[in-house]
C-alpha cells in the first residue's frame, strides 16, 4: 500500500516536472579520446559552455538543454552505432559534433533518414555539407559552421603565391582520406594560379623519418611547403627540416594549429601558418567573454584547439535561435528555421545574419578565416591588420 | 653525393631501430622456437614506463641527461618482469603440450591487452619524450645528423654485444647457447631448460624496452607506437634469419636503407614497397632468412 502511494506520487512529481519544462535533448558527438581529442574535448567543452549560458538564462521556449555525450573515437563504425542510438533511443532533437570526416560521412545520414538535423562544427571534408543535397534529397539535414577544405585549400594557395610570393611549392600530405583529398584540393587551388608543386610527396601515420620526403622537396627546390595532415606527422616534418638544416616556411591546413604539433615540435615549429576562423586574441567583447568563461570553466590558459571550441559554441546559439524560431522541437521546422534565420546570432566567430538557405548549408565563406601564426607555442595572427577595425568581425558575403 | 650519404645515414638509424627489435624476436626464438608477438607492444609499454619515470625524476630537479640515465635501470627491469609474465601466461603451456599454435594467438592476446592497459593509463595521445642529449643537429660534411640518432645506434650495438658477450663468456650463458642448439640435450645435461626459456623471454623483453627509451625521443611515444614498428621487426627478423643475431642487424639495416632510398629516388609512396618485396623473395628462394642456418625439422 505504502510503496504504490509512493509510486503514485512519484509518478505526479514526474509528470509535473515534465509538464513545466521537458528539457530538449541535444546529441554531442566527437571523439573525447585519441589522437584527434584536442580538437573533440575542446568542442565538447565550447558546446557545454554555450548550454550552460542559456540554461542560466532560462533555456529555449523556457525549456532546459541537455546534452547526451558520446565519444566516437574517431572511428567511423562506432559513429554510426552512436548514430543510431542517438536517434532510436535517445531521440534527440538535433545533433553537434563531428571532427572527423569519415565519420561524419558514415553516420549522419541515420540523422538525415530520420530528418534530425545535423550541426556539423569541425570536420572540414569538401562533401560533408553535400551528401544530401537537393534535388537528390527532398531536404539536408546537414549544416556546418567550420571552413571546408576547399576554403582552406584556396587560402593556402592564395597566401603562399599572391601574398607571399612562393613560386615553387611541395605538398607534403599524409595518406589518408584527409590528406589525400587535401592535397587534390590543394593542387587545384595552386592551378588558379598557374602553379603546379615541384613535388606532392606522401607519408603514413606514424611515420617517425621525413628524411626521404623532404631531400625530394630540397632537390626540387621548393620555397615553401604545404601541408595536409595531422598534429604528429606535422611535428615530424618540422623536426626533420631542422635535422637536415634545410628551413623553408610550412603553411598548411588548420592542423598546423593542433597542440600535438605545437608542442612536439617546439621551436621548430614557429613560424607555421594556418587557416582559422577563430584564434584566442580578445579582439571583440564578445570574443573577450568567451575566452575569459572557457579559462575560468576549464581551468586553462590556452584552449587546447580554439578554432573547435569557437565553432562548437557557435553552433549551439545557432541551433537554439532555430529551436526558438521553431517554436518547438519539430525535426523539419528546425530545419526550414536554421535555411531562414530570422535573427541575427552573435557569435565567436562571426555575426551569423543568415547564415544558411536552402541550398547552401555552410556559415563559414572564404572571407571569414585569417591566417595564424605559431609563436612561442601558441597560435596568433599572422596579418594583425587582418583583425584591424571593420575587419575585425567577418561577415558572410550574400551571394 | 652528401644527399645519397645523408640518406644512407638515415636508413641506418631506421634500419637500427628495426634490428634491435628484432633482435628480441631472435632471443626467445633461439631457446623455444617461439616469439613473443607482442614485441611492439612490449617496446611501447617499456617506453611509457620510461616517459612516466623520467618525467618524475625530472620533477625531482634532475637534469634530463641524469634522469635518462637513472631511469634506464627501472625501465630495463620493468622490461625483465613484463618478458617473465608473458613467458609465463602465454608460453609455457603452449611449449609444455607442444602446442603449435597457442603461443601465437596467447602472445598477440597479450599485446592487446597490454596496449588496452597502456592506452588507459597513459591515454591515447601521443606524447614527446624528453630527449637526454641536444636536439640540434651536427653537421658532418654536409651530412647531417641528430645526436640521439647517433646514441640509437651506440645504445642498440652496445645491447647487442652486451648480450652476446653475455651468452659466450657466462655459464648462465652458455646454458642458453646449449638449449638453443639442442634443448632435450641441454636438459639431459642437468640445465633446467625451462627457467632459460623464462630468462630469454625476460631478456627479450628487457631489449624491447630498451629500444623503446632509445627510439622515443626521436619518435613520440604512445599505445600505437609498437604496432608498425613490431611489424616492421618481424619482417627484418624473417629476412635476416631467426637464428642468427648478426642477421638481424644486417636485416635491419637493408630494410631501413632500402625505405630511405625507395623514399628519394622512386617515390614517397612506394616506400614499404621494396622491402616487403625482399620479405617474399627471401621466403621463397631462402626461407631460413639470408643469414639462418638452414634447419631440417624431423617429424
Amino acid at each position: 500500500m505504502k510503496i504504490k502511494l509512493l509510486a503514485t506520487v512519484a509518478a505526479v512529481v514526474m509528470s509535473g516536472t515534465a509538464f513545466a519544462a521537458d528539457p530538449i535533448k541535444l546529441g554531442l558527438t566527437g571523439p573525447f579520446t585519441g589522437g584527434s581529442s584536442s580538437m573533440g574535448v575542446s568542442m565538447r567543452d565550447g558546446v557545454k559552455l554555450a548550454v550552460e549560458e542559456i540554461n542560466k538564462a532560462g533555456g529555449v521556449l523556457g525549456r532546459k538543454i541537455v546534452l547526451v555525450e558520446r565519444d566516437d573515437e574517431a572511428k567511423n563504425e562506432l559513429g554510426v552505432q552512436i548514430a543510431q542510438e542517438l536517434v532510436n533511443k535517445e531521440n534527440v532533437v538535433a545533433s553537434l559534433g563531428f571532427i572527423n570526416t569519415g565519420v561524419a560521412l558514415a553516420s549522419q545520414r541515420f540523422f538525415q533518414e530520420a530528418e534530425i538535423p545535423v550541426m556539423n562544427n569541425v570536420a572540414t571534408g569538401s562533401v560533408i555539407s553535400k551528401q544530401f543535397s537537393p534535388p537528390d534529397h527532398k531536404a539536408n539535414y546537414i549544416f556546418r559552421t567550420s571552413a571546408n577544405d576547399i576554403i582552406q585549400s584556396g587560402m593556402i594557395a592564395e597566401e603562399a603565391i599572391k601574398r607571399q610570393g612562393f613560386k615553387k611549392p611541395a605538398i607534403l600530405a599524409d595518406s589518408t582520406n584527409y590528406g589525400q583529398l587535401g592535397r587534390t584540393d590543394l593542387t587545384a587551388a595552386l592551378a588558379k594560379f598557374n602553379v603546379t608543386p615541384v613535388v606532392a610527396e606522401k607519408f603514413n601515420i606514424g611515420d617517425t623519418d621525413m628524411t626521404a620526403q623532404l631531400l625530394r622537396a630540397k632537390e626540387a627546390g621548393a620555397d615553401v611547403i604545404l601541408t595536409y595532415a595531422i598534429g604528429p606527422e606535422l611535428a615530424q616534418i618540422a623536426n626533420g627540416m631542422a635535422k637536415l638544416g634545410w628551413k623553408v616556411p610550412m603553411i598548411g591546413s588548420w592542423t598546423l594549429s593542433m597542440a600535438s604539433f605545437i608542442d612536439t615540435a617546439g621551436p621548430n615549429g614557429d613560424g607555421a601558418m594556418m587557416p582559422q576562423t577563430f584564434i584566442q586574441v580578445p579582439s571583440t567583447a564578445k570574443r573577450k567573454a568567451f575566452i575569459e568563461a572557457y579559462q575560468k570553466a576549464y581551468n586553462v590558459d590556452r584552449i587546447p584547439s580554439p578554432v573547435s571550441a569557437a565553432q562548437g559554441y557557435d553552433s549551439v546559439y545557432l541551433l537554439a535561435a532555430a529551436i526558438k524560431q521553431a517554436g518547438g522541437t519539430d525535426g523539419r521546422k528546425i530545419r526550414e528555421a536554421l535555411e531562414n534565420l530570422n535573427e541575427k546570432v552573435e557569435g565567436v566567430v562571426t555575426v551569423y545574419d543568415k547564415p544558411f538557405s536552402a541550398t547552401d548549408h555552410e556559415a563559414i565563406t572564404d572571407n571569414i578565416p585569417v591566417f595564424g601564426l605559431v609563436k612561442g607555442g601558441r597560435v596568433v595572427p599572422a596579418h594583425p591588420e587582418d583583425l584591424e577595425g571593420d575587419k575585425v568581425v567577418r561577415v558572410k558575403k550574400k551571394s | 653525393m652528401s644527399i645519397f650519404m645523408q640518406l644512407i645515414v638515415s636508413g641506418i638509424s631506421v634500419g637500427m631501430i628495426y634490428g634491435v627489435i628484432a633482435f628480441g624476436y631472435q632471443l626467445t626464438f633461439a631457446t623455444s622456437k617461439t616469439l613473443n608477438f607482442g614485441q611492439g607492444e612490449a617496446l611501447m609499454i617499456g617506453a611509457l614506463v620510461g616517459l612516466t619515470t623520467i618525467n618524475v625524476l625530472i620533477g625531482q630537479s634532475l637534469g634530463t641527461f641524469t634522469a635518462y640515465c637513472l631511469m634506464l635501470p627501472v625501465v630495463l627491469a620493468f622490461g625483465a618482469l613484463q618478458g617473465t609474465v608473458v613467458e609465463w601466461l602465454g608460453v609455457r603451456q603452449a611449449i609444455k603440450t607442444k602446442s603449435e599454435a597457442g603461443w601465437i594467438m596467447a602472445t598477440i592476446a597479450l599485446g592487446i591487452i597490454f596496449k588496452n592497459v597502456a592506452e588507459n593509463v597513459w591515454g591515447r595521445d601521443a606524447l614527446k619524450f624528453p630527449s637526454p642529449l641536444a636536439e640540434a643537429s651536427l653537421s658532418f660534411w654536409g651530412i647531417r645528423i641528430q645526436p640521439m640518432e647517433i646514441a640509437i645506434v651506440i645504445g642498440a650495438l652496445g645491447m647487442m654485444l652486451a648480450v652476446e658477450f653475455f651468452n659466450r663468456r657466462t655459464i648462465q650463458g652458455k646454458a642458453v647457447v646449449a638449449t638453443a642448439s639442442d634443448r632435450d640435450a641441454a636438459g639431459l645435461m642437468g640445465i633446467n631448460t625451462s627457467r632459460v626459456i623464462t630468462f630469454s623471454y625476460a631478456l627479450s623483453s628487457m631489449t624491447a624496452a630498451f629500444a623503446g627509451v632509445l627510439v622515443a625521443p626521436v619518435t613520440l611515444t604512445g599505445a600505437t607506437m609498437g604496432a608498425v614498428l613490431g611489424l616492421k621487426a618481424f619482417a627484418v627478423a624473417i629476412i635476416g634469419g631467426l637464428s642468427s643475431g648478426l642477421g638481424v642487424v644486417v636485416g635491419g639495416l637493408i630494410l631501413g636503407i632500402t625505405e630511405t632510398m625507395t623514399g628519394f629516388y622512386v617515390s614517397t609512396g612506394y616506400k614499404d614497397v621494396p622491402g616487403l618485396v625482399l620479405l617474399l623473395l627471401v621466403l621463397s628462394l631462402r626461407p631460413s632468412g639470408l643469414f639462418g642456418k638452414t634447419t631440417i625439422k624431423k617429424v
